[in-house]
């Protein structure tokens, strides 16, 4: 059945191939731009990934009028207001964003400012505040997880306020993504494996959700797809370059897909267990996605028996209820896959989650906004079951 | 010509409808939990609706420009309309901006559960307070 109504909106031109961050500069002509300011951090510098993209640029007639370094691991305020007061002072005209999902909604968030002036809080947060778009912003991800270089939200945390705060805007998207495999090859094994069961729930929570439309399907499960053939090489081979080019394609098209389609319970426990007991966001996702999937099993077993074929699944002859259990299955072997390989925990147990705040977890995720988009009305008596399953 | 033909009509109908609301246990007690202070901007006809949940009563003022809003939510007088027959997806609102929010947003998705109860509440609400016309069921 169609949606009532349903847009899709992808203004971000996505460009892929091996050793493109280097080799780009052409892509920018368009934007009429000369001067760029990178934000980026230690790790990514310490390995030696920023000094080509740089050479690559200014070879090419661009000019780099500063960088900052210093995002913390949770995108914070203070990071972004320095980074547009010091790409304001250097002279740019654009942005560059190389890092992970923190560094990008750093750089997202920064261009509220850098290019319309103001105060970052008390003019932008919200949704659709902007009427004009937003000077150029260039994001190259070094992670294969967040998508964050193709969705249209930002997220900052106020540490002195201890607030987090969302920013959402068409304008915010960037103008061009550039998806290098080479710039995820020095990712451990066990960030690897987190980061793209990440993507994988942003795929499987937009497919199965209730804002999900065709277009969202076409990508959720193409990136579905691209994760269960590579997730496991590229934890096991970092230097599988296929295998990490595969996982960069999945995360933004999972992205993409979640940004119109939104994602649901998953991501409410895992929102409230990474806040409580700051579990990693991908290794929350992956631990609760098989449970997720459950919760929601009686609401829409003909969606996630869909998902079975891009799983690798063979369902022939199987019955709709049958084939969503084994893409349950799937999700709970690829797992246990990944724990060998990755070394990721498979159970609440093992991150450092207590038993006796599971009750509190569950009515904390019933609050959480992602949980309007479930499936299933998620309540906090079974939700608190399937967090004891997933404990 | 939208639904409302003036700003006092406007008024009358959606304030009495937000005091029910603020009058009705199930939902208020949620809203006051959130201690959320909400401006909602109306324009087509302009009125100003302050939901003011920081005390211990949710408190609707009309007109109230003073008060500090944790969030300002911005529409046309037909989207809110739609909206507490629940026709409107708020998210695909903010997305389409026929809303635009200024303020914590995660924090208003949050009351949607809260909230369902009044979708079902405005049609009758509507027709047991000589406003049948605005009722787009009848």
């Amino acid at each position: 059945m169609l949606p009532e109504f349903y847009q899709f909106y992808h203004p971000t031109k996505m460009i892929f191939g091996e050793g493109l961050s280097c080799d780009f500069a052409h892509e920018l002509e368009e934007l009429n731009v000369k001067n760029y300011f990178l934000i980026s951090d230690h790790v990514i510098q310490d390995l030696g990934l920023l000094n080509d993209i740089r050479h690559g640029l200014q070879q090419e007639g661009f000019t780099i009028t500063g960088q900052f370094l210093d995002v913390p691991q949770d995108a914070s305020l203070a990071a972004v207001k320095e980074v547009s007061r010091q790409a304001s002072e250097s002279g740019a005209q654009g942005l560059i964003a190389i890092g992970g999902g923190s560094v990008i909604d750093t750089a997202k968030a920064a261009n509220f400012t850098f290019s319309e002036g103001g105060d970052l809080v008390e003019d932008y947060s919200g949704a659709g505040t902007l009427t004009r778009p937003l000077k150029p912003l260039i994001v190259i991800p070094t992670t294969a997880g967040t998508g964050s270089e193709c969705t249209n939200v930002a997220v900052v945390y106020d540490v002195e306020n201890k607030a987090k705060l969302a920013f959402a805007d068409r304008f915010l998207l960037p103008d061009i993504a550039v998806l290098d495999p080479l710039m995820t090859r020095s990712l451990p094994p066990g960030l690897t494996a987190s980061t793209g069961m990440d993507a994988l729930t942003h795929a499987v929570e937009s497919y199965i959700g209730i804002d999900s439309s065709p277009h969202s399907d076409a990508l959720a499960g193409a990136a579905v797809k691209l994760i269960f053939n590579n997730i496991v090489r590229a934890t096991e081979s970092g230097d599988d370059l296929e295998a990490r080019g595969a996982m960069l394609i999945a995360a933004n098209l999972a992205g993409t897909a979640f940004s119109h389609s939104m994602v649901g319970c998953v991501h409410s426990m895992a929102h409230v267990v990474g806040a409580a007991f700051r579990v990693p966001h991908g290794i929350a996702n992956a631990i609760l996605l098989p449970h997720g999937l459950e919760y929601n099993f009686e609401e829409c077993m003909d969606k996630i028996a869909l998902l079975a074929p891009f799983m690798g699944v063979d369902i022939s002859g199987l019955s709709v209820d049958k084939a969503a259990e084994k893409a349950v299955e799937a999700v709970r072997d690829l797992n246990k896959s990944l724990n060998r390989a990755g070394n990721i925990p498979i159970r609440l147990r093992d991150t450092g989650v207590t038993k006796d705040s599971l009750t509190a977890l569950a009515e904390a995720a019933v609050e959480d906004g992602t949980s309007i988009y479930n499936p299933r009305e998620v309540v906090a008596e079974e939700i608190l079951v399937h967090l004891k399953n997933a404990y | 010509m939208g639904v409302f033909e003036n700003s006092e009509k406007f008024e009358a109908v959606l304030g009495g409808f937000f005091k029910l609301v603020a009058n009705t246990p199930i939902v208020a007690d949620k809203l006051l939990k959130s201690k959320l202070i909400i401006r909602f901007n109306y324009t087509d006809p302009d009125l100003i609706l302050v939901i003011d949940c920081s005390g211990d009563a949710v408190d609707v003022r009309a007109g109230d420009t003073n008060t500090k809003a944790t969030v300002e939510m911005k529409m046309k007088a037909d989207i809110a309309h739609k909206f507490w027959f629940g026709k409107v997806n708020l998210t695909m609102a903010l997305t389409r901006r026929q809303m635009v929010a200024k303020g914590p947003v995660p924090k208003i998705l949050k009351l949607l559960p809260a909230i369902k109860p009044t979708y079902a509440m405005y049609p009758k609400y509507l027709d047991e307070n000589g406003y049948e016309a605005y009722n787009i069921h009848s």
